[in-house]
């Protein structure tokens, strides 16, 4: 078969415009992949056997031919591979796209086989092929043979159990192969291919061809093979990340193989692998390798939260990182140490290497009198030294400067310094105990020798009254003593001066906005790793602010403001109100400032932290006037309770209703239907919108989705639209749409439009009075 | 739309022509030799596609660039490979759940769908808004420059690989020519958070088509001037890459594989981590990583 490079270049322009017509019709494939077989089979030139291997592995892994159709197109593929494969072919280009063709295949051939029993021609051909690549993989140059272990890990998933996804399907083990139900089986297969993944879920136990036990035996032997490659002496990162990089399908869905995966994937650390030196390759090659199984990991812990290898996986992820720091301090430590003089002349600078006992510490002796916690553990006779206040530095640098030394400290000199302190610890602890025990004694003396002077139910233990000279003189003494004795009673902190009421408030506006600067870190955190990590759904097991994210912070706020100072400011109230002073703003008040602010300054985003808030309020008015109602003492006494909800829900109504555009329709629905009360007053403002032509319809849906989902509140928003609808012509088609379904009689006539249309209409109903306030 | 498919499609044929000689006719090998020449015969005198055939003939690795959102770094480096003078396949993705541009302010960015939305009419759309503060920041010549390359932005964890990609072809996608098939050897991200989102995006996938895919992310910063830097960069990294595959391609069969010396005897897909060494030490402002994934 020999042909001219004109004719090759012929041929492969005219196998171009075939492969155009197939991605183009995926219905042509059969025809045109049974024709292109011949041609560019095991004989054929080197340019046509490669295109004709990428075209095969291009056509049995295409998504748009079906699956049914690529079953029928395997057979006659796989004996064609078979010939190529058996030449034996040389070229990587034609291996590489060969074997993936197999790896494709493969699933395709099982399941053929495991519909026809009687085909033991087709599956021992796969055998075979199969055989053939196990045993050169090894040989195969790399290119050749990353997609040897692809086509492993696909043999292994097809040979694993997997998931029947229908419960309709009878376990195949109890159908006999002769039984009539054998024959559905084998059609509902046929007919439904994708109905359950091919796996070995799906062979009947008594297969002609397929034995079970065989097939798991070998399958957990290539699944050996294939984690192998972890465990190596040195590994190649090109066949690692291959590996790795196929493993996430392997655990999803095979249960039963899945813990000895991730359990070697979490014995395997790049950095143990190589050996020095470490050329930029090689760093390539661990980096890649510890990102890799990174991300192998993380997508196996996204996929399945509550994993019980969970804490394992992320303690070998955290170890992954560390290893990878301490490759990277390698190569900065290479550099080797600098510090080390080379003319040896200076000697203090120069590092002792040698293990020399340190000379012995020279221990000052202490002053005299009543020792501080300063002198007793000052050593250094340096007075600059002592004097030097360290509270001056801050944390950081003294944690910088503290670290590094402590690792450096001789240890001999340590221990001499720590004997040293605790000698002079003792020795003041004895002295103070004999000064004690003496004071002691000459109270009591002195206490002895008059007795009757002391009021019988004062009985300090050791200060007598009688001598105010001298007891107030030990009293002093002692007082002196005090705060010099090592051994210290509980210590107690001083009361803070009171604070003034402006700098009460300045200190809770400062905490309030620091709750907000929460809110705000806590978005950018969670906007930044949102790719990352899903918020686990709690339902209806969450709790308020239990979780530490955005939402914690806007409810801890929300009630910061409604709640916690409910009770304060009702005693405000009385005190205040009487005189008619108006009570200055708050800090309940400054926080709904600023959270009202908050929420303006983008709404559309920021409108559900609105409605927590404003449920929250609502919340909060009622249980306060249900704590008044309690409290009142007589009949006619009306409690009094400032009502916030209706404020603010007003106030937010107005700050966004201008912003509005036609298109908000969601956004003012939402804040309709999810606010806790409904009242006219807003009803009214949400009526005022149609006043700009544009805005009509967003008017005339939000009523009527209050009317159609919100029955307390349908009388309120009846009213309302048909005054809309009396106001506004340009309201009249949608608006009438909505009244002539729930209101007909508010509408004129048909006879009578014409004539009133300008005037209102006499039949319009009353505000109904029972329809104020829905809840 | 319509309006601008005529222009993009001049703009290909005219930017067609030029792209000199591809490498494999200056490489030693006798194989490639004539069939180059040869394809220059067939390319004159076949169909008006005569220029796709002359590309298509020369075996070029195909690549795939990610960034965020589809629109800055990835769609410079879409360019720059696009019309490199040894102009490669090219399709481009980007891994965010939305489009998003530069607003009037960094609380109220652009937002867009993707697949849905085309270049020319978030250009048409921000030049109505404010021309103004989207000339100024250059949005609006990078959307120009974008619709002028393909027709919107595409979203990674959409794509399906293996899907055919002829309409790209036919409405004029620059870099579309040699991606029809829907699949590619080099994905390149722009930022680690859109490699780590593209492997693990692979990963879910299944690794149905079993074909092996070198993950690459050069990072880069997300602005027009880091941008252009990057893409040139990553235009060498592909340059780098292209030369070692078709070496590899040339020595076919085991005796071309036993002749070759240094670089070349490593297959294509082992050199990877040197050839990304290599880049690296000359571009030591863009770290890079790299893996070996499934499509």
């Amino acid at each position: 078969m020999t042909q001219s490079p004109e004719q090759v270049v012929d041929q492969v322009a005219q196998l171009d415009a075939a492969r155009k017509l197939v991605l183009g019709d995926a219905a042509l494939y059969p025809q045109i992949v049974n024709g292109i077989l011949p041609i560019v089979g095991a004989n054929a030139r080197l340019e046509l056997r490669r295109w004709g291997a990428e075209f095969l592995a291009e056509t049995l892994a295409s998504p748009i031919l079906a699956t049914s159709q690529k079953q029928q197109l395997a057979p006659t593929v796989l004996s064609s591979i078979q010939e190529t494969l058996l030449l034996p072919e040389t070229d990587n280009a034609v291996l590489a796209s060969l074997i993936q063709t197999c790896a494709s295949m493969y699933p395709l051939i099982f399941r053929h086989t495991v519909n026809h029993p009687g085909d033991n021609k087709t599956w021992e051909t796969m055998s075979a092929v199969k055989q053939e690549i196990l045993r050169k993989m090894d040989s195969f140059p790399c290119s050749v043979k990353i997609c040897c272990i692809k086509f492993l890990q696909r043999v292994v998933q097809v040979q694993t159990p997997g998931l029947i996804a229908d419960p309709r399907v009878r376990p195949p083990t109890q159908i006999p192969a002769w039984s009539p139900d054998a024959q559905y089986f084998e059609t509902y297969n046929m007919q439904r291919p994708d109905q359950n993944e091919t796996s070995l879920a799906v062979v009947p136990r008594n297969h002609a061809l397929l034995s079970l036990p065989q097939l798991e035996a070998e399958s957990s032997g290539l699944l050996d093979r294939l984690l192998d490659v972890l465990q190596e002496e040195t590994c190649n990162p090109l066949i690692v990340n291959a590996t790795l990089n196929c493993l996430a399908p392997l655990i999803r869905t095979r249960q039963s193989i899945a813990n000895k995966i991730i359990q070697s994937i979490m014995d395997f650390f790049p950095t143990k692998h190589v050996r020095p030196p470490f050329t930029p390759t090689v760093r390539v090659g661990v980096k890649s390798m510890e990102r890799t199984a990174r991300a192998l990991l993380f997508n196996v812990m996204k996929k399945n939260p509550g994993h019980p290898l969970m804490g394992k996986m992320q303690h070998y992820i955290e170890r992954l990182m560390q290893s990878r720091l301490e490759t990277a301090e390698d190569s900065s430590r290479k550099r080797g140490p600098p510090a080390e003089p080379t003319d040896g002349l200076d000697q203090t600078k120069r590092a002792r290497l040698d293990a020399v006992a340190p000379p012995p510490l020279k221990i000052p002796p202490l002053p005299a009198g009543p020792t501080s916690y300063d002198q007793l553990f000052t050593l250094t006779q340096d007075i600059g030294l002592s004097s030097f206040d360290v509270k001056q530095l801050p944390p950081d640098i003294v944690v910088k400067i503290a670290i590094p030394l402590l690792s450096q400290v001789n240890p001999a000199l340590l221990t001499q310094a720590v004997d040293a302190i605790r000698s002079r610890y003792e020795t003041i602890t004895k002295e103070q105990n004999h000064k004690r025990q003496q004071l002691h004694q000459a109270a009591t003396a002195a206490a002895a020798d008059d007795d009757d002077d002391y009021e019988p139910d004062y009985e300090p233990e050791d200060i007598g009254d009688n001598g105010p000279g001298e007891a107030a003189a030990i009293a002093q003494e002692e007082a002196e003593l005090e705060p010099d004795l090592v051994s210290l009673g509980p210590f107690v902190l001083p009361q803070p001066p009171p604070l003034s009421e402006e700098e009460a408030s300045e200190v809770g506006r400062s905490a309030v906005s620091r709750v907000f600067g929460m809110i705000d870190a806590v978005d950018a955190a969670s906007s930044s790793s949102s790719t990352q990590t899903k918020p686990q759904q709690l339902g209806f097991a969450r709790l308020a602010g239990s979780t530490f994210d955005r939402e914690a912070w806007v409810v801890l706020l929300t009630r910061l403001a409604t709640r916690a100072p409910a009770g304060l400011e009702i005693d405000d109230k009385v005190k205040a109100g009487s005189a008619g002073v108006k009570r200055h703003s708050t800090i309940s008040d400054s926080i709904r400032e600023t959270l009202y602010r908050y929420i303006l300054e983008d709404f559309r985003a920021r409108l559900k932290i609105g409605i927590t808030w404003l449920n929250e309020e609502w919340y909060n008015d009622r249980v306060r006037m249900k704590a008044a109602n309690q409290e009142r003492t007589d009949a006619d006494d009306e409690p009094t309770v400032t009502l916030y909800y209706d404020t603010w829900v007003l106030r937010l109504l107005d700050g966004f209703l201008p912003y509005l555009d036609s298109k908000d329709i969601k956004i003012l629905v939402r804040f309709l239907s999810e606010i806790p009360e409904v009242t006219i007053a807003i009803i009214q403002r949400v009526a005022g919108l149609a006043r700009d032509p544009e805005r009509i319809t967003l008017t005339v849906q939000a009523l009527m989705y209050l009317v159609m989902f919100r029955p307390p509140a349908r009388e309120m928003c009846l009213n309302a639209l048909e005054d809309v609808y009396q106001t506004y012509e340009e309201s009249r088609p949608a608006a009438g749409k909505v009244l002539a379904k729930w209101r007909p009689q508010a509408l004129p006539a048909p006879a009578e439009q014409a004539s009133t249309n300008d005037s209102s209409n006499p039949t319009q109903p009353a505000p109904s009075t029972e329809a104020q306030a829905s809840t | 739309m319509a309006s601008y498919d005529p222009r993009v499609n001049t703009n290909s044929t005219t930017q067609n022509p030029p792209p000199p000689p591809p490498p494999p006719e200056s490489a030693p090998s006798d194989m490639t030799a004539p069939t180059d020449g040869a394809a220059d015969v067939v390319a004159a005198t076949t169909t008006p596609n005569n220029t796709n055939d002359e590309q298509t003939d020369s075996w070029k690795l195909k690549f795939c660039t990610v960034c965020a959102s589809n629109n800055n770094r990835s769609m410079e480096a879409h360019l720059r490979l696009a019309t490199a003078p040894s102009a490669f396949p090219v399709i481009s993705f980007g891994t965010g759940s939305l489009v998003r541009l530069p607003g009037p302010s960094i609380t109220q960015p652009n937002v867009y769908s993707f697949n849905t939305t085309s270049y020319n009419q978030m250009y048409e759309e921000l030049e109505e808004k404010d021309a103004r503060l989207y000339r100024h920041n250059g949005i609006l010549n990078m959307l120009d420059r974008n619709r002028n390359l393909k027709w919107g932005p595409e979203r990674f964890q959409d794509w399906i690989p293996g899907q055919p990609r002829l309409e790209h072809i036919s409405k004029g996608d620059k870099g579309a020519q040699g991606t029809e098939g829907g699949v590619v050897d080099v994905i390149i991200t722009c930022e680690e958070r859109c490699w780590d989102a593209v492997v693990d995006d692979l990963m879910n996938k299944g690794n149905q088509l079993n074909r092996p895919v070198h993950v690459f992310n050069v990072d880069i910063k997300d602005n027009h001037e880091e941008a252009l830097v990057g893409g040139r960069a990553i235009l060498d990294l592909a340059n780098r890459l292209n030369e070692s595959a078709m070496a590899q391609r040339n020595t076919h069969g085991s005796a071309g594989w036993e002749n070759g010396s240094g670089a070349a005897r490593l297959s294509f897909d082992e050199s990877v981590p040197e050839i990304l060494a290599e880049w690296q030490e000359k571009h030591p402002n863009l770290p890079a990583l790299w893996t070996l994934a499934w499509l």
